[in-house]
């Protein structure tokens, strides 16, 4: 295949998606609205009531985090495991089209609700709120926040790839809310006991973050290579669990073909 | 095939619109206006901060709450039982620490504004014109609304004739030996300086030959002035002399040295002897050190006054000389010896600037090895302590609520000290903005006598009414030198222009003023007139309307040819605005680089 034709693959196939998530309000409006929801509410209404901004501040990294992970997550593994029970994945799979397409489409398609999410909460932030960051924080934070996508869609694509059908919803929305606010995303981290802030420390979303909330100088001070480290680490390893998933699915429909 | 194609087109089409989008969002998102002032609502006078990180000079506290009443701190604690009806700032996200206090500083202008406005609410000034340091003296014991620093100041300093300290053309009484010491020092008790500062330099440090007091006469001084009931701090720039000035029982010294590393045994000694030492690192690593030169970039351009930028963009004749890293060794080795360290920029020297330097030298000290909580210490209680200031330093009862309140927690990282959400003096909220503290509104200013002749230099360096005096780029860290002399009824101006400024200047300057600086108006008159002969180069007339221009003052230039010749240039000829608004008049030599020479006389303004 000429990398011409292979650009143009990858390309199609993540338009397709994205199209496709686009015309699914059941999981477009949630992903969209809620980090735009929660943040009026935690950002805008009650985090100025002060003076102070601070609270709207602090809330936008957070909320930022929050908005890139429901994406990647329902993306891949509620959509995944969707796919995959509907035989849709099965039919794409008979195509010449390669793998990488699919993993890239989804990851795209991730990522452009992310952008629009951040790009979104950002507007609310600046214009609602007050919220006035310096230009390179501005982009450092859009960037950091989109750069959460890899990891988060690593843990799709391992719940996707063991979750069957429709108990992958079920699934991710008890990894999605618990992580989220156990990782400080709705309320800052420093309001809970020791023991869940402990519990943080094991979260990606904690340690991603944990980096964004560094751009604002708002982080729990802990090093950079610490957070990049646990991320790398646990992408790895959900990949890994994806894999594993994978070859099982395999083994299963082959023996259930016989 | 074809409507595949057609796809791919639009996609990528649409994918370059949303990329385009998405960074134009990011780039017109509102970043920190720094003329806004202080953020709406912050209270003042009496009030609370609470739930804040606190920083009370010696060591962080968390979840404290403030209380401020009447420009003093009642209560400073945790879980204050406030009253209901207090106003209140939520300090959460925030670290709140004492005003700060730059150790050593030298005043003028508009130093002590801008040392306000970026949180440095004390300055302990190592020299300055005495007359001016009488002149703020009695601001720093109001409890009031102000716009300036807090001064506390040696005065003028101890020197030798033409020694370190008397190149800035403020007056200096030199010393010539130790029997003059004690009438010396009454005379600085006179004019009401709060310690004793003593140059102790031969120059040699910096390849230079100075003139210096010898060791005895330091010593005298030392001893006068602790008879006097002052304590005395030395300018030193070697181990050699730093030692000796320990030895003659000085309590400070204003520098570190670079030309040699301390020894563990001598830097216990230093602590020994009780000494502190103001580092000075801002003045010691190059200012285009990485510390240095990202506070200049994370600054908004817009909250520096036209002296901070000209000081913040100079640079040393010559650049620094290597040592930079001897400096940084010596504050290790005397910070482990235990030595007491006093946070100080010496700005606004080149590459400094008034305030803003603070914030680069408490970067300096961390990179030095202090810790957060120790360099901060620094820059307030230790400072205090050091310098014998009472009241100031430290969020505790009673104390002046000079307070600066900084984005995110300074106990993790002292480098954010420059990112602050608010600064109180006095309990007062400190308006960020430049110029906007006090500029000087034209009614203020004088109107000028009917004479219309300013000086025929008949009678000498006198001026019919206010003042001649020398200006060069000194000011602004270049080199150029002007004397100025009465000879034959005329005033001869000669000097160098010496190369590493961008405008360099050296001449003399008639201020009309009663004050320096201060402006007179001359609305009616027409043009300044004078005599010249000279050299046959251009020379320029600059027309100073306020003490702080901003930019390079409008200018007309002219020619002092070899025979006398009147000149006449009429004030509209200046590009400004208000040239009937005259703070100073400066007859000065610009490029090119060398020698000059030039006379003026019968100076008219008509």
């Amino acid at each position: 295949m000429t990398p011409g034709r292979r650009f143009r693959i990858y390309l199609l196939e993540a338009r397709f998606q994205f199209v496709e998530v686009l015309r699914e309000p059941m999981f477009a409006i949630p992903t969209l609205a809620f980090p735009l929801i929660f943040y009026l509410f935690f950002g805008v209404i009650m985090g100025t009531r002060g003076v102070s901004l601070a609270v709207p501040t602090y809330v936008l990294a957070t909320y930022g985090v929050f908005g890139v992970l429901g994406p990647a997550l329902f993306g891949f593994g509620a959509g995944l495991a969707n796919e995959r029970d509907t035989g849709v994945l099965l039919l794409k799979q008979t195509t010449p089209m390669p793998a990488g397409a699919y993993l890239f489409a989804k990851v795209m398609a991730a990522l452009i609700f992310g952008a629009v999410v951040v790009a979104a909460l950002f507007l609310m932030a600046a214009h609602a709120a007050g919220v006035a960051l310096y230009r390179w924080q501005w982009f450092a934070l859009a960037g950091v926040l989109l750069a959460g996508v890899i990891p988060f869609c690593a843990l799709g694509l391992a719940i996707g790839a063991w979750a069957r059908g429709r108990s992958a919803v079920a699934v991710v929305n008890l990894v999605f809310l618990p992580m989220a606010m156990l990782s400080g995303l709705w309320l800052p981290i420093y309001m809970f006991p020791d023991v869940m802030q402990d519990i943080a420390l094991a979260l990606p979303a904690y340690h991603h973050a944990q980096l964004a909330l560094k751009v604002i100088a708002m982080d729990a001070g802990q090093p950079v290579p610490t957070h990049l480290a646990v991320l790398v680490a646990e992408t790895l390893a959900f990949l890994a669990v994806a894999a594993l998933g994978f070859r099982r699915a395999d083994s299963f429909s082959m023996r259930r073909s016989r | 095939m074809k409507s595949a194609r057609h796809l791919v087109g639009r996609s990528l089409t649409w994918l370059a619109i949303g990329v385009v989008v998405f960074t134009g969002v990011l780039a017109t998102l509102p970043v920190p206006q720094a003329a806004d002032g202080p953020a709406r609502g912050v209270p003042e006078e009496t009030f609370a901060i609470v739930d804040v990180t606190a920083f009370d000079g010696e060591a962080f506290r968390q979840g404290w709450d403030v209380w401020v009443e009447d420009g003093r701190i009642r209560h400073a604690g945790q879980k204050l039982d406030l009253p209901e009806d207090l106003p209140r700032l939520d300090g959460r996200g925030h670290t709140l620490i004492p005003g700060l206090i730059d150790g050593h500083v030298h005043s003028f202008l508009s130093t002590l504004r801008d040392a306000l406005r970026f949180g440095v609410t004390t300055v302990l000034d190592q020299s300055t014109d005495p007359a001016f340091a009488a002149a703020q003296r009695p601001a720093r014991e109001e409890v009031a609304r102000g716009t300036e620093a807090d001064l506390f100041s040696a005065g003028m300093t101890a020197t030798a004739p033409e020694g370190h300290g008397t190149q800035y053309g403020i007056p200096v009484e030199t010393l010539t030996g130790p029997d003059e010491a004690t009438e010396w020092v009454r005379a600085r008790k006179t004019e009401g300086s709060d310690w004793i500062k003593i140059i102790y330099e031969d120059g040699s440090a910096f390849d230079m030959e100075i003139p210096s007091l010898d060791g005895e006469t330091v010593a005298a001084v030392i001893a006068a002035a602790h008879a006097e009931g002052l304590a005395a701090v030395v300018h030193v720039s070697t181990l050699e002399t730093a030692l000796e000035a320990m030895a003659f029982g000085a309590d400070g010294l204003v520098h570190v040295w670079r030309d040699e590393v301390v020894s563990e045994a001598d830097a216990r000694r230093f602590r020994e002897a009780g000494i502190f030492v103001v580092p000075t690192l801002s003045v010691m690593v190059s200012a285009d050190d990485s510390a240095l030169a990202a506070l200049v970039r994370e600054t908004d351009e817009t909250m520096l006054s036209p002296i901070q930028r000209q000081t913040l963009d100079g640079r040393f004749p010559g650049g620094l000389a290597e040592g930079g890293d001897v400096a940084m060794e010596n504050v290790r080795r005397l910070r482990a010896a235990g030595v007491r360290l006093v946070a100080g920029t010496d700005s606004p020297n080149p590459g400094t600037g008034a305030g803003i330097s603070m914030h680069g030298e408490l970067r300096l000290l961390a990179r030095a090895g202090m810790g957060n909580a120790e360099a901060l210490a620094a820059a307030t209680s230790v400072a205090a302590d050091a310098f014998g200031i009472a009241g100031r330093g430290r969020i505790a009862e009673g104390r002046l609520a000079d307070l600066v309140l900084v984005r995110g927690d300074l106990e993790r990282d002292v480098s954010r000290s420059h990112d602050i959400v608010a600064i109180w003096k006095d309990g007062y909220l400190v308006d960020r903005a430049v110029g906007s503290a006090g500029a000087g509104p034209l009614a203020e200013i004088a109107p000028a006598p009917a004479e219309t002749l300013v000086a025929d230099f008949e009678d000498g360096f006198e001026a019919r009414f206010g003042a001649w005096d020398v200006t060069t780029d000194q000011l602004t860290g270049g080199a150029s030198s002007a004397n100025a002399a009465v000879r034959d009824g005329a005033l001869v101006v000669t000097g160098e222009i010496a190369p590493g400024l961008a405008f360099p200047w050296a001449g003399v300057i008639w201020m009309p003023g009663a004050q320096p600086m201060q402006p007179v108006d001359f609305s009616g008159r027409e043009a300044i007139r004078f005599r010249t002969r000279g050299d046959g180069r251009q020379y320029s007339v600059m027309l100073i309307s306020t003490a702080e221009p901003a930019g390079p003052p409008p200018a007309v230039t002219f020619i002092a040819p070899e025979e006398w010749t009147w000149l006449e240039i009429r004030l509209e000829d200046f590009p400004t605005a208000t040239p009937e608004i005259i703070a100073g008049l400066a007859f000065v030599a610009e490029e090119p680089v060398g020698a000059y020479t030039f006379e003026v006389d019968e100076v008219e303004v008509r």
